[in-house]
This record gives C-alpha cells, sequence and structure tokens, in this order.
C-alpha cells in the first residue's frame, strides 16, 4: 500500500513535469519571423571597424517549405505568360514506300503526342480504374485514361528523326487572358 | 408605259440582280473539315473533306494562307498538293484533341484523334494560287 501511494506521486510528479516541458517548447509554427540583428565583432579585434550590425531574417522553416513549393509549380500568374514544353514521339509505320514518306507520316503521329502531352498538363486527365479479383487472384486490371481539350496556337520547336522514331518538341505560351474569357 | 423593243430599266435591272446574285452565291466560300487518328503512336487514317458552301458564311476572313496552285477550281486538290502547309496552318488555327488510352494487364494501346471541326473558308482562286481564310 505504501509503495503503491509513492508510485502514484511519482507518477503524478513526472506527469506534471512532462506538460511544464511541452508548454516551455513552442512548435515551429509559433516561431515568430521577425527580423532580428546581431552583433559581428571582428575576430582579432584590430579592425578599424570594431563592430557592424546585420540584420537577420529569421524564417519559419514550414513556411519556406511552403513557399518554396509554391514557386516550384507551374502556376498562371494574372501579369506573366507561361510557357509549356513537350516533346511528343511518333513511330513510322512499317510498310512505307520512302524515308520521307516514313519520315511525313511519323512527324504527324509525334505531333500528335504533342497535343496530348500539352492537353494533359494543361487540362488533365481523366482516369477509371477496373481490377477483377476471382479466388483471391486478380484476374483483370484495366485502367482507361482519357484527355478531351481543344488547342491552339502550338508551335513546334524542334524535330529530330532518327531510327524510325521522330521526336517533336512543341511550346505553348498561356495567358492569364486566355482562360479569363 | 411599255415600249415596243421592251421595258428596257426592268431587263437592266434584272440582269443587275442575276450578276450580284451569281456573285453573291457563295461559289468561293467552302466548309473544310480536317480529322487524322493516331493509334499507338502511328498515324492511322486521315480524312479531309471539302464541300462548297450551300448558304452565305457568316463573318469576317481571318489569317489567310496562300496555296500553290495551277489555276483550278478544286479546293481538294489544292489542299492535297500543299499538304504540309495546310496542316500547320490548320494546327495555328487549332485542333480538338480526343486521346484515349487504355491498359489491360500492363499491355497498353491508344487513339488519339485531332479533329478541325468544320470551318467555312472563303477562298480566292488565281492563276497560279489560291488563297483561304477561315471566317469567324
Amino acid at each position: 500500500m505504501k509503495h503503491s501511494l509513492i508510485l502514484a506521486v511519482l507518477l503524478g510528479v513526472s506527469t506534471f513535469a512532462a506538460d511544464q516541458v511541452a508548454q516551455a517548447t513552442p512548435t515551429l509554427a509559433q516561431i515568430p519571423a521577425q527580423p532580428s540583428s546581431i552583433k559581428v565583432v571582428c575576430p582579432n579585434g584590430n579592425c578599424s571597424q570594431t563592430s557592424e550590425v546585420q540584420k537577420v531574417e529569421v524564417v519559419n522553416p514550414i513556411e519556406l517549405a511552403q513557399r518554396s513549393k509554391v514557386q516550384d509549380d507551374d502556376t498562371l500568374e494574372e501579369n506573366a505568360n507561361l510557357r509549356i514544353g513537350v516533346v511528343g514521339q511518333g513511330v513510322a509505320p512499317m510498310n512505307t514506300d520512302s524515308p520521307a514518306q516514313a519520315y511525313a507520316l511519323a512527324k504527324r503521329a509525334a505531333v500528335a503526342d504533342a497535343y496530348r502531352l500539352i492537353a494533359e498538363k494543361v487540362k488533365g486527365v481523366r482516369i477509371e480504374g477496373d481490377d477483377l479479383i476471382k479466388n483471391m487472384m486478380v484476374k483483370r486490371s484495366t485502367v482507361r485514361t482519357t484527355v478531351s481539350a481543344m488547342i491552339r496556337n502550338a508551335n513546334v520547336v524542334e524535330t529530330t528523326f532518327k531510327d524510325g522514331l521522330c521526336e517533336v518538341e512543341m511550346e505553348i505560351t498561356l495567358s492569364h487572358a486566355d482562360f479569363a474569357r | 408605259m411599255r415600249s415596243r423593243d421592251g421595258n428596257h430599266s426592268f431587263s437592266r435591272r434584272l440582269c443587275a440582280i442575276i450578276l450580284f446574285s451569281s456573285l453573291a452565291l457563295n461559289a468561293s466560300e467552302f466548309l473544310v473539315s480536317y480529322r487524322y487518328m493516331v493509334k499507338d503512336a502511328i498515324l492511322y487514317n486521315e480524312s479531309l473533306f471539302v464541300s462548297k458552301s450551300m448558304r452565305k458564311c457568316h463573318g469576317t476572313p481571318h489569317d489567310g494562307l496562300i496555296l500553290e496552285s495551277d489555276g483550278g477550281n478544286n479546293l481538294k486538290k489544292i489542299i492535297s498538293n500543299n499538304s504540309d502547309e495546310f496542316i500547320s496552318y490548320v494546327h495555328k488555327l487549332g485542333l480538338d484533341l480526343n486521346h484515349k488510352e487504355t491498359n489491360v494487364n500492363y499491355q497498353n494501346s491508344s487513339t488519339t484523334i485531332l479533329t478541325l471541326k468544320t470551318t467555312c473558308f472563303k477562298v480566292d482562286f488565281n492563276d497560279n494560287f489560291a488563297r483561304i481564310s477561315p471566317l469567324k
């Protein structure tokens, strides 16, 4: 009985101490993001300017991560154009009469692929998936993706054709006004 | 009062009406649609439809394209002879894109269809070239 009472008191004291530590330690979001001043002194002490003051901004790391994430995304600003570049690929059919015909047909296919990539970036992709499971085994797994868009003013930047594969680099410049209509 | 030789003013008016209506009979307005299909990264099918407009198209011509011709009035033939120029021009006008991709048991197949929806073009035929301009 005496031992259990001592144990209970010890447990109560330890939980109280833990609460105090948790209250004393601020979370990252609570760190004030105010600029502070630090004093830089010459290490050997014989500088003409004995000290100089430098302003240092204290930034919350969570805010910094969020800011960099926003900058990494391709977002369309109101007063700035957004350039989107893609590389489409197309293959020449096997039964062509000449290399020129193979090139022309492969380029047409590559342009269509580039258009599709632009549409995927600008408008997004609709995805449907089905899995058929029978007797605890996957019998059939199906993923269907569809893209539908209307694209104008896309420009071909560069075309390469090698070993029957044609690659077309295409770009489109989007402005805020295109979507504000 | 009607003269013995006939009513000249009436016949003149009639001739003028026939002349202007023949000019305005939309002979130089064509409906063009174009579409091609790419299946598994290979060009599969291409179709071009050209027809004379039976009704007057509305709108003003924009961004014309000059195609070389031998003086004929067959627009489909002229476009076929200048297919590269026409296709790059059509891309600038804007194409509808429809892409479907299916993956069954990790085997992929895709179909992409690019379509120029039926557009009315004003066409000026000349001796050496034809100028086509979409009406918007």
